[in-house]
């Protein structure tokens, strides 16, 4: 089974993708507080990270940025989670593999979470 | 009209200069001539006493060398009866009874008429009256009305000098804010002072534009932030709602729960786009909206949007009728295509079930103008223009459409951003949207 971390400031937000994606055959991790990030996926090891970009105090384009400069966690595809559609222009910039927006279509959901998650 | 100030004030001050000088002239005149008549009058006292005319004339006659300006000198006895004459050689004789009564100075044309008392030891014994011709006045003031004329002129000249001078520095400087002014109208952008080194009113006005268009900007700002949270904290929300509304749409077969289900996620949609349309309007005025320009095929866009609406507009027939197979164009790919859903969405929110709409697009070799033709309850003429506008609905109130009025007025700033064209046309059944995009060279303008 593809485990899939999920980071959100919003626990309405969390528990909605948890669900969704377990229902979709994913096991989910999710995490409310960036602080706990690399202890979850050295914990977890998980096959996607789903990253919320205005996590409270954080940006969490700086931490895809600081995962992808890391050795182990380098390989782990990170998908941006944003409200905010002006998010998806900084891709590149910090890059993340593919950007969602806030509300979701779950098709193209879910499309994204399969045509990015690790398969190795 | 500064030059036209300053020639009535100088017209008014050379008129009262004229005036006091001449009345200053005739002051001078009246008490030199009544001093000569006062001397004529002493000198006359025994003439009159002894009654002898002949020595009264002599001395009268005397004035032809003394005084050449007089024209008729009179010795009248007490009972106001000629005693003696004299009148100048060649002059016209002046009016005889007002010399009789005379009273005190009189001015009459160019003549000046005094009179004295001619006294021995208190006693009245005659009078002394003396007419002097003017011709000094006319002379004087001929010239100077001259004199004041040039002066007037020359004061015209200068005065238009120095404001032709003048006028262009000042003249640039209003232009320049009127420009900054309409500029700003323009372009929603409050961000740039006016430099104005000047001291005098118009950089008072400058600095009073400056201070207002900085509580303008930041008083955008603050909307800006506030539409910013206020879209996101409307978006979480939303989120969840439609997150779970789509779960449950995927996990429920019954009737009528999926029914209600699928009406709450059109809601859903709705309210997403009036979320979205908000955020595009405050990113337009604070010009935060910004282009992505790439090169694509206009009518492979034009198929894939109208399938999009046709997918939810099942009732309606949207139909591309031109056979172009390929319009290339660069644009904002993304912007655009919202332009075409807007104006697809109108054609079929504005029409009625089973009704067609058509799209055509045609390069004239300088744009490539879309056309989305609708049979729907059309635009009254007097509202083809105000619909583009921020805010506008239809003042036809047999229809009610949800909405905020953006959509249009969205498309319209997109397109002018392309630096295209947009209008509506009223049909007989139904209205046409135009939108046209410059294309080839005139696209680098």
């Amino acid at each position: 089974m593809k485990k899939i971390l999920v980071v959100d400031d919003d626990i309405d937000i969390l528990t909605l993708v948890k669900m969704t994606l377990t229902l979709n055959g994913f096991e989910t991790e999710t995490l409310s507080r960036w602080e706990g990030i690399d202890n979850s996926i050295e914990k977890f090891n998980p096959d996607l990270i789903l990253l919320d970009v205005s996590l409270g105090g954080a940006d969490g384009r700086e931490i895809c940025r600081r995962l992808k400069s890391q050795d182990d966690t380098r390989d782990i595809p990170v998908i941006l989670f944003s409200a905010n559609i002006e998010m998806e222009k900084s891709l590149e910039n910090c890059n993340a593999q593919a950007f969602i927006s806030k509300p979701y279509d779950l098709n193209y959901f879910l499309q994204t979470i399969n045509s990015n998650i690790r398969t190795a | 009209m500064q030059v036209f100030t300053s020639v009535i004030v100088l017209a008014i001050f050379f008129m009262a200069y004229i005036f006091t000088d001449i009345r200053d002239y005739k002051e001078r005149k009246v008490k030199s001539v009544t001093s000569l008549a006062h001397v004529i009058g002493i000198n006359s006292v025994s003439t009159i006493l002894f009654e002898d005319n002949e020595a009264a004339k002599d001395i009268l006659a005397g004035l032809k060398n003394v005084a050449p300006e007089i024209v008729r000198a009179d010795i009248l006895d007490k009972h106001n009866n000629f005693f003696a004459g004299y009148l100048r050689p060649g002059a016209a004789n002046p009016d005889t009874l007002l010399i009789k009564y005379l009273k005190e100075p009189v001015f009459k044309d160019t003549l000046l008429f005094v009179g004295d008392n001619i006294m021995n030891n208190d006693e009245l014994i005659g009078r002394v009256s003396l007419v002097v011709e003017l011709s000094e006045l006319s002379a004087l003031k001929k010239s100077k009305s001259e004199m004041a004329a040039i002066l007037l002129i020359a004061a015209l000249c200068i005065s238009f000098l120095i404001a032709l001078a003048v006028q262009p520095y000042i003249s640039k400087r209003l232009l320049y804010l009127v420009n900054a002014i309409k500029r700003v109208g323009q372009t929603g952008n409050y961000d740039i002072p006016i430099i104005d080194n000047g001291k005098d009113e118009i950089s008072v006005l400058v600095r009073t534009f400056n201070n207002l268009m900085k509580e303008v900007n930041e008083s955008q700002q603050r909307k800006d932030e506030f539409i910013g949270i206020a879209s996101h904290e409307l978006k979480t929300p939303l989120t969840s709602i439609k997150g779970y509304l789509d779960l449950l749409n995927v996990m429920e077969d019954k009737e009528p729960n999926k029914q209600c289900v699928q009406k709450a996620l059109e809601s859903t949609h709705k309210l997403e786009k009036l979320i979205k349309d908000l955020l595009d309007v405050s990113k337009i005025q604070s010009g935060q909206l910004q282009l992505n320009i790439s090169r694509f095929n206009m009518v492979e866009l034009l198929d894939e949007t109208i399938a999009a609406i046709q997918m939810v507009a099942r009732t309606h027939s949207i139909t591309r009728e031109d056979d172009h197979e390929d319009q290339m164009i660069s644009a904002d790919k993304e912007k655009i295509e919202q332009v075409l859903i807007n104006l697809l969405s109108n054609a079929v929110k504005y029409s009625a079930p089973e009704s067609k709409v058509i799209v055509s697009s045609k390069n004239n070799g300088t744009e490539l103008v879309i056309k989305i033709r609708d049979y729907g309850i059309g635009v009254p003429e007097d509202e083809l223009n105000q619909i583009f506008g921020r805010f506008y609905r239809t003042k036809n109130s047999s229809v009610h459409i949800s909405g905020l009025g953006l959509g249009l007025y969205i498309c319209r700033d997109i397109i002018l951003r392309h630096k295209g064209r947009i209008w509506a046309e009223k049909e007989t059944k139904g209205s046409s949207f135009y939108f046209a995009l410059p294309v080839g060279v005139y696209a680098e303008m």
